[in-house]
Order: structure tokens, then sequence, then C-alpha cells
């Protein structure tokens, strides 16, 4: 049936140009990142380019660096915090959204994404402030539960959407079967529900390991997590020391994408 | 035989699951109590103290508030301070500036998916979700090593000859709108291409098998069918480029104050915790009002399509 499709020049030229727009953002998405991976193998104690040589020093450096090392660990323990909260409070609120039935569930789906539409950074001045005011100073602790504040509802939508597609009637053929409502949930919901659990915990992971906005105003002062320690680091010290550091998390990302399409596919991190 | 002989078999149900059963049983909202106990806390209770701290005069000895009294001081000391101007000013240009940017190289991307096959949609979705993933000071010190006196764009123009000094691009107002562009288009390509994958491919196909240019598909078909994602899109854009902090941070070498960067000087350094708050409340309302502009927008031609094609 393409028999009837008009090409003209101008046509063709324009979809020419689109789809070299269309290369050229591609490109520019990853073309700094890979940029930041060579510059961190360059033997040179300052960041130019072409490199001159390969060293994996820096990498070494690294990990010698005992403010880099503990910020990582602060980090890493931000993130699982963070994770295990939203996966403790996000799961069940899912439930409650999709399958409860009173009156309210879409003014709850609402009021879970309020903390996550609000800027990060108001966030965190508010937390901050308001913890002053109970006596409650800025630490590791208040970090994390602040990110989980921000971040919960990624962790609600992926599970909602998950639920939302599942047969409800898997669940009715358990109770028919004369399953307790936990035990239905144990053996029937949670287990298909795992794989969008799963994408849920990388993103609120890779949040409670990266986030800036939040963190910034509530972290500890004695236990500075990684984003503070390298802007810092990034504002002072010009060796490839940083590009490193970004080459370590780079790989991070990679290893979150692959469990990303491993549980709900790439195409539904949208939904 | 009852139930009662039924479970005489097994152990009794404990405690932990009786009570999980009670709460799962009415369908009620139990099971979100926790999560709502704790965003009230956290959340909805420290914005109330922000507004309230925003609107009075507050006295602090030792970290603790010795006495507040409601006052408009602050606020109308923001707003007839012409620091506050400039800077809401500049911080909103940037973030327009940069939503629009996003639109038109995120656009073709969205596009390119739609017509290309299942290698090219998968490569997209790579590239699009990997950066999501990654530190954004990651991503933007990749544009110090970018566009820095030794960096790659001058050693390239030299090594070509074209200049003979490096050119001073960072810390520029160009050198934070480029990171800022690059950084945040992931945010807008995804809401486009969900857009686009969700409507039935045979649309496209019956505007071309009508003998529709694809120039004029794209026109009269595809770009009015998205304007929602366009919308989507362009509210996370807006609202990410017009608070963030590290963008203007790094790439604006610390001399480039938005409204971000007021706020965090204001807080951290400075320990201004009425006039910080000012900042916070008139950054929240400002990115609401623009949210709320764009909802208006989209919903226009969204309401204008309908009209047309359904």
């Amino acid at each position: 049936m393409k028999a009837f499709r008009k090409t003209s020049l101008g046509d063709a030229l324009g979809i020419g140009l689109i789809f070299a727009v269309a290369i050229f953002s591609l490109v520019l998405l990853v073309a700094p990142s890979i940029i930041v991976v060579i510059i961190s193998f360059d033997t040179r104690a300052y960041v130019s380019f072409p490199p001159e040589g390969f060293t994996v020093k820096w990498y070494a450096e690294v990990f010698k660096q005992g403010e880099l090392v503990e910020a990582m660990l602060n980090s890493l323990q931000v993130g699982i915090t963070v994770t295990l909260l939203c996966i403790l409070l996000g799961v069940p609120t899912a439930l409650a959204c999709v399958r409860g039935r009173f009156r309210g569930t879409t003014a709850l789906s609402l009021f879970v994404l309020v903390p996550h539409m609000v800027p990060g950074i108001v966030l965190g001045v508010a937390v901050l402030f308001a913890g002053a005011l109970v006596g409650v100073s800025p630490s590791i602790w208040l970090q994390s539960i602040s990110i989980t504040v921000f971040i919960l509802a990624v962790m609600v939508r992926t599970v909602q959407s998950r639920l939302m597609r599942l047969d409800a009637s898997l669940e009715e053929a358990a109770a028919n079967l004369r399953a307790t409502p936990f035990n239905s949930l144990r053996t029937v919901t949670f287990p298909l529900l795992l794989p969008a659990i799963l994408a849920g915990a990388v993103f609120t992971f890779v949040e409670g390991f990266d986030n800036l906005s939040v963190a910034i105003f509530t972290h500890g002062f004695r236990d500075r997590p990684l984003p503070v320690e390298l802007l810092s680091l990034v504002q002072f010290t010009s060796s490839p020391l940083v590009a490193a550091v970004s080459g370590v998390q780079i790989v991070l990302a990679i290893v979150a994408l692959v469990l990303v399409s491993m549980s709900i596919g790439l195409d539904n991190v949208n939904e | 035989m009852t139930d009662a002989t039924l479970s005489q078999g097994h152990a009794g149900p404990g405690f932990g699951e009786r009570l999980a059963d009670a709460l799962l049983s009415g369908r009620g909202i139990w099971p979100a109590v926790p999560a709502i106990l704790v965003l009230m806390i956290v959340a909805v209770i420290p914005f109330a103290i922000l507004l309230s701290l925003g609107f009075s005069d507050i006295q602090i000895s030792r970290g603790d508030i010795v006495s507040q009294t409601f006052s408009l001081t602050h606020l109308a000391n923001a707003l007839s301070d012409p620091l506050y101007w400039i800077t809401f000013q500049r911080s909103l240009s940037l973030a327009l500036t940069t939503t629009a940017l996003c639109i038109l190289f995120g656009y073709p991307v969205a596009y390119l998916f739609l017509t290309g096959g299942t290698w090219t949609k998968r490569l997209i979705l790579i590239l699009t979700i990997a950066p999501l993933l990654t530190s954004g000071i990651v991503r933007t010190y990749a544009w110090l090593v970018i566009l820095g006196g030794r960096g790659v764009v001058n050693q390239t123009l030299m090594g070509l000859g074209l200049i003979d000094q490096p050119l001073r691009i960072m810390n520029t107002h160009w050198a934070v709108l480029i990171g800022m562009v690059q950084i945040h288009l992931p945010v807008m390509i995804l809401p486009l291409i969900a857009v686009m994958s969700r409507h039935d491919r045979q649309v496209v196909e019956a505007a071309e098998n009508l003998g529709a240019s694809r120039l004029g598909t794209l026109r009269t078909v595809i770009l009015p069918l998205s304007v929602p994602g366009i919308g989507t899109g362009a509210a996370l854009v807006f609202t990410l480029s017009y608070t963030t902090f590290v963008v203007p941070q790094l790439l604006g070498g610390g001399n480039y104050l938005n409204a971000a960067t007021m706020i965090y000087e204001q807080v951290v350094f400075s320990l201004e915790w009425s006039k910080g708050s000012v900042t916070s409340l008139l950054l929240m309302v400002t990115c609401l009002m623009v949210l709320v502009a764009i909802a208006l927008v989209t919903n226009h031609f969204t309401r204008w399509t309908k009209g047309r094609v359904g």
C-alpha cells in the first residue's frame, strides 16, 4: 500500500534532519560518560583530553582515600536503608491503593505523590528546620528517612502499576480455596509482585545512594554521603581522581540497568 | 467437617499472622497507615513548619527557638530585594530555555523510537535510562572535562587550528545551559516514548496509506497525539531544572546564583532560617504556577486534538 505515499525531496530532507538531531541527542546522552571513563585511566595528574597513557592508579587511589571510602560506605548504608523502608512502607500502600475498598483510594495515591512533586531542596530544608525545632539534628538516619519520603512514590507507583495488571481472580481463587488473606498475599500476590518490587528497589537504592538535593541539608556532619563528598571534591581538585570515582559509579549504574531490564523490562520503566 | 476441625490439623496461626489477616481482610486503609504516618511526620508537618517560619520573626538561642511571632517582614523584604527578582528571573528563564531545548532535542529521539525496529527501540531505551541511574554529579563532572580550559572542546578546536587560545566556556551561562539540557534530556524522552508506544502504529500507517507524506503524518497525526507526553516531560524537566543545585554550582563556577544555590547559601552558610524559608516557599509557589500553566496549555492542545481526531 506504500505506493500512494508522496515522497518529495522536502519530505526526505525534513525526516533526515529529524533523524540527524535524534542521533546527535543519543550521542549527547552517552558521550560525556564515555569521556569520563577514558579520562579516569589517564596517567597525567590533571584532567585533559585526549589521554596520554594508561594506568589504573586513580582507581587504586580512590580506595586509599579514607574519606572517600567512608563516604561510599555511608551512601551504601543510606541506599540500603532507603530501599528497605520503601519496600516496607510502599508495597502495603500500593496494595491498599489498588485492592482497597474504602473511599479515598485515589486520594491516597495522590497523597503519596506529594513529597515527590515538591523540589527535593525544599523538602530537605523543611526537614532540617522541623528537626531542629524538636531537637533532631541532621544524621545519616534523618537523611535516610527524608530520602525515603522523597522517593517512596516511585516504589508505590511501580508496584501499583504491576498490581493493576494482575488478575484479581487469582487472589479470589486463593480465597475460594480457603487461603487466609495473609496466606493468599504471601503465596499468590507477593511472588507475582516480586519483579516490580525489585525494579522499585533498584530505583530507590540509586536515589538513596546518589541523592544530593535532600541529603545536602539532612546528612550528618560526621558521616558525609558520597554525593556531598564528591561535590566538594569536584570543586577543589583537578586530578582524574573524581573521574575514577565516576567510573565506579558508572559501573554501578550499568549493574542497576541490567537489574531493571531483568526484572520488569526497560519498556515498563515509564509506568 | 467444619472449619474448626480443619484448622486443628495445623498448628494454629500465630498472632502475627492473625493480625495480618485482620488488617488485610476488610480491604481497608490499614496497610497504608505506616506510610501515611511517616509522610505526615517527615513531609507534611515539616512543610507546615517551613510555612510558619517564613511568616514569622524568630529568635534563636543555642539552636532553640526562643520566641516566634507572626510577621510578613521576611516576605516583604524578599519581594523588595532586587537580588531576589534577578535570581528568580534567571532561574525561570534558564529552566524554561532548558525545557524548550529538551523538547527540541528529545522529540526527534521519540520519533526515531516510534519508527525504529526492535533493536533501535532497545538501544534508545538503554541510552535513555542509563543516565537516570547515574549520579547527577558524575554527569555534571563530565561537562567540566569537556568544556574546561584543557577540555575536549578546546583541545579539538585548537588541534584543528580554529583558535589559538582556549575559549572560556566553563563558568559561563552557556556551560550551565549545555549541562542542564544534557542532564535533563532523558527525563523528557521517557514520557514521550511512553505516549508514543501507547498509540496504535496503525494510526500512522493509515495516514500514510491515505497519501500523507511522512512529515505531514508527523505534523497532523503523531505530534497532536503526543501532546500529553510533551506536557508530562516539560513539567518534569522544568521542575528539575528550576530547582537544581548541582549544575549551576559546578558549571557556573560557584558564582552563578539561581534560586536553589541561593537557598543553599542562606540555609547552610549564613544560617538565616526565615530568609531560607521564604526563598524555599517562593521557589515552591513559582514552580507550582509554571506547572499549572504547563498543564493548562497541554489540556488546551489535547482537547483540540480530541476535537479533530477523536
